[in-house]
C-alpha cells in the first residue's frame, strides 16, 4: 500500500482539533502541530490463518480504505488466538477467547499509532462487552451453572464487580444450557437473550419461543424471563446480534433459527420482535415480519444506524438449504424497522458471513463491510440513503474481525 | 510406590549378593587401546572370544571387563581400519589383568562391521545414514535423563513445559509428534503413555541413543516423516548400576538397572527399576488477579501444584549366546505416574486441581540370532503388546485459583478446564518387526522388514457416559514392509538402496445423520497404501574423512484421530491421506590430530526437507466444525555443525550449533468463510519452531585425585536458543509481537569416583545464572537449581 501525504479536509479539522489539545496539555509539540502526519482514522483487525490453522490478529490504522490494499506486514498490534472486536465511544476493545481470557483497550495516539491499555485475566471468556452507562461497561458469559456479569470501569478497563447469577433463573430443561446471543443496557435494565443448546451436541432441541432474561441494573438482580412465542430464539451461535438498540432506547430482537447460525432445528417464523424503551415486555403490536418483507428469507445480521433504519444481513437461502454453522449465503441491504421494508445494496455480491460479531462500520451515509469474494476480501462501501455500493481496496487477510473509525 | 521402592531394594539386595558371590571366583580384564602412536582409539570392539562377553573402549581408550570367571580367554580387539588383534589371557580370582594394545593401521580393511551393525557408537556412525550416536556413559554420574541427553543432539529441540515430568515436544530439524518415531531397542515406543516417556528413563539404563535424522533404515521398520530415534539400554551381560539423585524442589530419582548372566547356561536376567518425584514447586515470575480477574500484581510465586511421581519396573528373563539364539528374551514392564497439573496453554491460565495420571503394562519377546540355518542369514523378531491407560481428572467445579493459590469461586458448576470431566483413555496396542538379514558375500548384503502395529483407543467418561465423541473405539492396523540392498565394492565405500511400502488400515463405527430421525451407527473404516524409497552411501574420502549422502521419499499415515475425527466437532474424512516428505541429507565428518594428544572430530550437516500433504485441521471462521486435511507444504532447509576437541585423556570441549530455515510453501489456503485464497505467508519462516541453538560442553578429568583409582571430573554444559516469535514474523509491529526470548542457560557438574567408577558422587547446578527460561511461550522452567547423586556401579 502506498501511503501518499494527501490531508484531507476532515483530517486537517481533527488535526486542529488534536493541536489546540496538545497545546493546552503542554505538549511536546514535535508531532502535534506538524501538518506531515498522515491522519490514519479507519482501524481494521486483519485475521490472518497460519499453515497450522490458528489465527494472529493484527489491529493496523489505515488512512485510506477505499484503494490499494490493506496489509499487515510490519504493522499492527500482534495478537495470536481467538480476539473479538468491539468498539464502545472512543476505544476499541479487544476481547480474548479461547486460551488468552485477557480484554484490552486500544486507543489512537497523536502519531496516528495504536496502543493498549488492560491488565485483566480472566478464568472465562466474555461473550460481550456493551455500554451500560457513561463510566460502566458490562460483560455477559454463561457457562454451566451461572451467567456471570463483569462490571468494568470504563477508563480503567478494570473489573469493579463480578456477579453470577443461576442459569436456573432461565430455564428448567435439564438437557440443555442456556447460550449467549445478544445483551444491551437500556436505562436500569440489562436484557440478556439466549437460546438453549445440548453441551456436548450443541443441537438446539427449544425452539418454540424467544427469550430474553431482564436483570436490574446495576444491581444485576434476576428479576423475569420474558418470552414470545411469534418467533423462535433470538440471535445464533457466536454473531452477538440477538438484541439492537435504537437512540430512543427502543431494544429491537432479531429471530432466525438458521442451521447457518447453530440452530439443528426451527419451529418458528423469522422476524423482529420490539420492547419500548422503559418497558420491560415485547411489544405484542410490533412484528416485522422479515420473511415476508424479504420473500422468504430471514436477517441474521442487523446494525442500528438511525431514523429507524438498520443495516442488515439476509440470508439468501432457505433454512433447509443453508449449511451447518455457515453463516452464509448473505446479502447485504437496508431495513427500515418503522416502515418494515428492505432495500437491498446494488452491487454487492452475495457472500459468506464470518460466523462471528458483524464487523462493519457506520460512518455518515456509509456501512463499511469487508466482502469475501472468488480471489480475495474487499472492503465495499455502501451508501445506506441510495442503496450503492463503491468496492474499495483489497484486504490481505482471511477474513476481517473489526472495521473502526476513530 | 513405596510397594515399588520395597521391590527395588529387594531386588537389588539380592541381586548385590548374587554378584558378591560370583565377585569370590573371579577377576577383572582392563587396559587401553591405542593407535601406534598412542593416541586413544575410541569405540574398539573387545570380545572375549570363548563367552562373546566384551566391552567397547570409551573416549580415553580404556577399557574394562569385571567379574569374569577364572579361566584363559582368547581376547579380539577389532576396529574399523585397524588389523584385528589377538591376544591370550589368564584370569584369576580377585586379580586385574591389564593389557595396553596398541592396533595397527591398516587402510584396506573396512570390514563387515558397518553391516553388521555391532552395536557402538562409532559404527553406528559410520553407516551411510545421517546418524548422531551418543553414549550415555559420560552422563551416568550426571543428574540427567535420556531426554536431557537427547536434546544436547544437533537438529534436537526438546520443548519442556515445566519441571520434572512436564509435557516436552521432541522436535527433529522443525519435524515433531509423530512425524519423529521413537524405539527402544528397535521396538517402537509411540503409545507407551507418559509413564515411560523420555524424561522418565534414567540415563543409568542406557548404552547409546541413535538419532537418524530424515531417513530411516529399514530395519526400523516404521512411518516417519522427519527421523526416529532408537535408545539401545545397556546390553552387558553382567553389570549393576544403582543411583540415587536428590535436589531442589524436592526432587527424588532413583534407578537400578542390573543384568545377571550365567556363561555357561546362558540364562540371564535383567532388570530396570526407576522411581521419580518432585514438587517441582519452582518460583516464576507470575501475574496475580484478584478475584475479579485484575491484575495486581507481577511477582515471584511458588508453583504450588505441579507435583510428579513415576515409578517404573522392567524385568526380563530369558537366554544368551545359545546355539539356538543370541538372544531370547521375555519382558514385562510396568509403570505409573502421578501428574498434578499446573497451568494451562500459557501461565494466565492456572490450575489448582487437574490431575494427570497414566498406567502402562508392557510384554516384551526379543529374539535374535545371527547365522540361522546358514552363515550370513541373521533374524531378529521383537513383539510386543502393551496396555496404558491414561487418566484425566478435572472433578473440581465452581473454583478457580490465582497464582498465589487462592480459591476463587465462580458461581458456575464447570471445572477448571470447563466441562468437568473424569476421563480414561485405553489404549492397546501391538506390535511386532521382523528383522531377516543376508549377507551374500563381501559385497552384498539383503535386508528385509516386516512391521506390524494394531491399535485401539477406548475414551470413558465417567461423568459424562454420553458424550458421543466417546461412543465410538478407533482401531488402526499398519503393516510396513522394507527391503534393502546394501553393496559395498570396496573399502572405501558402500551404498544402501530401500524400498518401503506402508499398508495402513482403520476402523470405526461412526453415527449417521445425527440430529435426524434416520440416525445410525455403522461400521466405517478407511485404507491407505502408499510406497516410499531411498538410497544412502558413504565414502571414505581418507580413512578418517568420511562423506555421507542420503535420500528418502518417505511417509507418514494419518491416525484414526485424524479419519474418524471425534464424531462430532471434528468430523471424518475418508480422503485423508498420508503425508510425505523427500528428505535430503548430506554430511562430512573429519577426524584428525593436529599435534599429538590432541584429537580433533569436525562434523558439518546439510539438511532439505520437502514435505508436503501435512496434515491440520481444516481452518474454519464461521463453524465450530472442522476436520482432518492434507493442506500444509513446508521446506526445511537446515545446517549442523559439530565440533569436538580432546587433549590427552583430561580435557574435553564440544560444541554444536543447528540453523534450520523452515518456511511455509503451500501456494493457497482454504477456510469456510474466504474459501480458497492466496497464502500470505508463503515463503515465510513457520513461527513458534525455534531456528537457531546450540550447545556446548567442556569436561576435565583428573586421574588417581586423593587416592589411587579415583576420578575427579568438572563438567560445563551451556545452551543457547535465539529468540523467536509466537506469530508470524512479517506481520504486526515489532514492539507489539509475542516473543520466546533468547536464553543461556548454564549447567556444571562436579563428580567424583572411587574404585574405578565404583562408587560416584556428583554435585550439579542447573541454570546457575538463574535465568528466566522458557521453551514455549508463557511458560516459564525452572531457575537454578542443585541436585546430588550418588551412584554405585559393578
Amino acid at each position: 500500500m502506498k501511503i501518499t501525504r494527501k490531508i484531507t479536509a476532515w483530517s486537517l479539522g481533527l488535526m486542529a482539533a488534536v493541536s489546540i489539545m496538545s497545546c493546552s496539555s503542554d505538549d511536546n509539540d514535535d508531532n502535534s502541530g506538524n501538518p506531515d502526519i498522515t491522519q490514519k482514522p479507519y482501524v481494521l483487525s486483519l485475521a490472518i490463518q497460519g499453515s497450522e490453522g490458528g489465527f494472529t490478529y493484527y489491529t493496523i490504522p489505515f488512512e485510506n480504505v477505499m484503494e490499494g490494499s490493506l496489509t499487515a506486514v510490519g504493522e499492527g498490534i500482534d495478537q495470536p488466538g481467538y480476539y473479538d472486536f468491539t468498539k464502545v465511544d472512543n476505544t476499541l476493545y479487544s476481547i480474548g477467547g479461547l486460551d488468552n481470557t485477557d480484554v484490552s483497550a486500544i486507543s489512537q495516539n497523536e502519531d496516528q499509532t495504536l496502543s493498549t491499555e488492560g491488565n485483566v485475566s480472566l478464568s472465562e471468556s466474555i461473550r460481550d462487552l456493551v455500554k451500560a452507562d457513561d463510566e460502566t461497561l458490562i460483560s455477559a458469559s454463561i457457562a454451566e451453572g451461572a451467567v456471570t456479569f463483569r462490571l468494568f470501569d470504563a477508563n480503567t478497563v478494570s473489573i469493579t464487580e463480578t456477579i453470577a447469577k443461576p442459569t436456573s433463573d432461565l430455564h428448567a430443561a435439564t438437557d440443555a444450557n442456556p447460550s449467549f446471543s445478544g445483551m444491551r443496557v437500556v436505562g436500569d435494565h440489562v436484557f440478556l437473550s439466549y437460546y438453549m443448546s445440548n453441551p456436548d451436541t450443541w443441537a438446539t432441541n427449544y425452539t418454540d419461543q424467544a427469550q430474553v432474561a431482564v436483570y436490574s441494573y446495576p444491581e444485576l438482580e434476576f428479576e423475569k424471563v420474558i418470552t414470545d412465542d411469534r418467533v423462535g430464539p433470538l440471535g445464533g451461535f457466536n454473531i452477538k446480534s440477538g438484541l439492537e438498540v435504537d437512540e430512543d432506547g427502543n431494544i429491537y430482537a432479531i429471530s432466525h433459527s438458521n442451521p447457518a447460525n447453530g440452530y439443528s432445528q426451527s419451529t418458528k417464523p423469522a422476524g423482529i420482535l420490539k420492547i419500548n424503551a422503559g418497558e420491560t415486555e415485547f411489544d405484542q403490536s410490533y412484528f416485522f415480519d422479515v420473511e415476508d418483507a424479504t420473500g422468504g428469507n430471514n436477517v441474521s445480521h442487523l446494525k442500528y444506524l438511525g431514523n429507524g433504519k438498520a443495516f442488515v444481513e439476509v440470508n439468501t437461502a432457505a433454512r433447509a438449504e443453508q449449511g451447518t454453522w455457515s453463516d452464509s449465503p448473505l446479502r447485504s441491504a437496508v431495513v427500515n424497522l418503522n416502515d418494515e421494508t428492505v432495500n437491498y445494496i446494488a452491487g454487492v455480491p452475495v457472500h459468506n458471513g464470518n460466523g462471528r460479531r458483524l464487523a462493519a462500520l457506520h460512518d455518515g451515509n456509509y456501512v463499511y463491510l469487508c466482502i469475501p469474494e472468488e480471489g480475495g476480501i474487499y472492503v465495499y462501501r455502501m451508501d445506506v440513503d441510495n442503496y450503492t455500493s463503491t468496492k474499495g481496496a483489497e484486504v490481505q487477510a482471511n477474513f476481517v474481525a473489526g472495521f473502526f473509525k476513530f | 510406590m513405596k510397594q515399588l521402592l520395597v521391590v527395588i531394594l529387594i531386588w537389588g539386595t539380592w541381586f548385590t549378593q548374587s554378584v558378591w558371590s560370583q565377585d569370590k571366583k573371579s577377576g577383572n580384564f582392563q587396559g587401553t587401546v591405542t593407535t601406534e602412536n598412542k593416541a586413544p582409539l575410541i569405540g574398539v570392539d573387545v570380545v572375549l572370544l570363548q563367552t562373546g562377553i566384551g566391552s567397547i573402549t570409551n573416549a580415553e581408550g580404556g577399557y574394562k571387563i569385571q567379574n569374569l570367571p577364572e579361566g584363559t580367554y582368547t581376547v579380539q580387539f577389532s576396529y574399523i581400519g585397524f588389523v584385528t588383534q589377538k591376544i591370550t589371557v589368564t584370569i584369576k580370582a580377585n586379580e586385574t589383568v591389564t593389557e595396553n594394545i596398541s592396533l595397527t593401521e591398516d587402510v584396506t580393511q573396512i570390514d563387515e562391521v558397518t553391516i553388521r551393525g555391532r552395536s557402538k557408537v562409532q559404527t553406528v556412525e559410520r553407516q551411510p545414514y545421517t546418524v548422531k550416536a551418543v553414549s550415555a556413559k559420560p552422563f551416568y554420574n550426571l543428574s540427567t535423563d535420556v531426554q536431557s541427553v537427547l536434546g544436547r543432539v544437533e537438529g534436537v529441540k526438546i520443548r519442556e513445559e515445566g519441571g520434572l515430568g512436564s509435557n516436552s515436544e521432541f522436535s527433529l530439524f522443525g519435524f515433531s509428534g509423530n512425524q519423529i518415531k521413537f524405539f527402544i531397542d528397535g521396538i517402537p515406543m509411540d503409545n507407551y503413555g507418559s509413564s515411560l516417556g523420555l524424561n522418565t528413563i534414567p540415563v543409568t539404563a542406557i548404552d547409546r541413543i541413535e538419532v537418524y535424522n530424515g531417513v530411516v533404515p529399514v530395519y526400523l521398520g516404521t512411518d516417519a516423516l522427519g527421523g526416529a530415534v532408537n535408545i539401545i539400554t545397556k546390553q552387558n551381560n553382567n553389570f549393576l548400576d544403582v543411583a540415587y539423585t536428590f535436589g531442589s524442589f524436592n526432587t527424588h530419582r532413583a534407578a537400578v538397572n542390573g543384568a545377571y548372566t550365567n556363561l555357561k547356561t546362558g540364562f540371564t536376567l535383567r532388570g530396570n527399576f526407576n522411581f521419580n518425584y518432585s514438587d517441582n514447586n519452582y518460583e516464576v515470575l507470575a501475574d496475580i488477579t484478584d478475584a475479579n480477574g485484575n491484575i495486581e500484581d507481577t511477582q515471584w510465586v511458588e508453583r504450588f501444584h505441579d507435583r510428579y511421581k513415576s515409578g517404573m519396573a522392567k524385568m526380563e528373563a530369558g537366554f544368551v549366546n545359545k546355539t539356538f539364539a543370541d538372544q531370547l528374551l521375555i519382558g514385562l514392564t510396568a509403570a505409573k505416574d502421578e501428574n498434578d497439573v499446573q497451568t494451562g496453554a500459557t501461565m494466565e491460565t492456572v490450575y489448582g486441581a487437574i490431575e494427570q495420571n497414566s498406567e502402562s503394562l508392557i510384554s516384551t519377546l526379543k529374539y535374535s540370532k545371527a547365522d540361522l540355518f546358514t552363515e550370513g542369514l541373521d533374524a531378529s523378531f521383537y513383539a510386543a503388546y502393551n496396555v496404558t491407560r491414561t487418566f484425566n481428572l478435572d472433578t473440581l467445579t465452581g473454583v478457580r485459583y490465582n497464582w498465589l493459590g487462592d480459591r476463587i469461586y465462580t458461581g458456575n458448576t464447570e471445572g477448571e478446564q470447563g466441562d468437568r470431566n473424569d476421563e480414561t483413555m485405553s489404549d492397546n496396542e501391538a506390535t511386532t518387526q521382523f528383522n531377516l538379514g543376508y549377507q551374500l558375500n563381501d559385497t552384498h548384503t539383503v535386508s528385509f522388514n516386516h512391521a506390524f502395529q494394531y491399535f485401539n483407543r477406548d475414551v470413558n467418561d465417567i461423568l459424562n457416559p454420553d458424550k458421543i465423541e466417546n461412543q465410538f473405539p478407533r482401531s488402526y492396523y499398519k503393516n510396513n514392509l522394507g527391503l534393502s540392498y546394501t553393496v559395498s565394492p570396496n573399502d572405501k565405500w558402500n551404498a544402501t538402496l530401500f524400498g518401503k511400502g506402508y499398508f495402513l488400515k482403520v476402523e470405526t463405527s461412526k453415527q449417521y445423520d445425527f440430529g435426524t430421525g434416520d440416525s445410525r451407527i455403522d461400521a466405517y473404516e478407511n485404507s491407505q497404501n502408499s510406497f516410499g524409497y531411498g538410497v544412502a552411501t558413504t565414502y571414505f574420502i581418507l580413512k578418517n574423512l568420511q562423506i555421507k549422502a542420503s535420500y528418502e521419499h518417505t511417509y507418514r499415515m494419518p491416525t484414526p484421530e485424524e479419519v474418524f475425527g471425534d464424531n462430532l466437532f471434528v468430523t471424518a474424512n475418508p480422503e485423508l491421506g498420508p503425508e510425505q516428505s523427500n528428505n535430503f541429507n548430506a554430511n562430512a565428518k573429519w577426524e584428525f590430530e593436529p599435534a599429538e594428544k590432541h584429537y580433533v572430530q569436525l562434523d558439518g550437516s546439510f539438511i532439505y526437507r520437502n514435505a508436503s500433504d501435512l496434515i491440520y485441521q481444516r481452518v474454519t471462521v464461521a463453524s465450530p466444525q472442522t476436520s482432518y486435511a492434507n493442506l500444509a507444504e513446508v521446506r526445511t532447509i537446515g545446517y549442523a555443525g559439530t565440533l569436538n576437541y580432546s587433549f590427552k585423556d583430561w580435557l574435553r570441549l564440544g560444541a554444536n550449533v543447528t540453523y534450520q530455515d523452515i518456511t511455509d510453501q503451500a501456494d493457497f489456503v482454504y477456510n469456510d468463510y474466504s474459501g480458497q485464497q492466496p497464502n500470505f505467508q508463503k515463503g515465510f519462516r513457520i513461527p513458534n519452531i525455534p531456528y537457531l541453538f546450540g550447545n556446548l560442553n567442556a569436561g576435565l578429568q583428573f586421574n588417581d585425585v586423593f587416592t589411587e583409582d579415583s576420578n575427579l571430573s568438572v563438567n560445563y554444559f551451556f545452551n543457547y536458543i535465539k529468540e523467536y516469535y509466537l506469530s508470524w514474523a512479517e506481520y504486526g509491529s515489532k514492539d507489539t509481537k509475542k516473543i520466546i526470548p533468547e536464553q543461556s542457560s548454564h549447567d556444571l557438574a562436579v563428580s567424583y569416583s572411587l574404585k574405578n567408577g565404583k562408587y560416584n558422587i556428583s554435585l550439579e547446578c542447573k541454570n546457575f545464572t538463574d535465568q528466566m527460561l522458557f521453551d514455549q511461550y508463557k511458560l516459564q522452567k525452572p531457575g537454578r537449581a542443585f541436585y546430588l547423586k550418588l551412584r554405585y556401579a559393578l
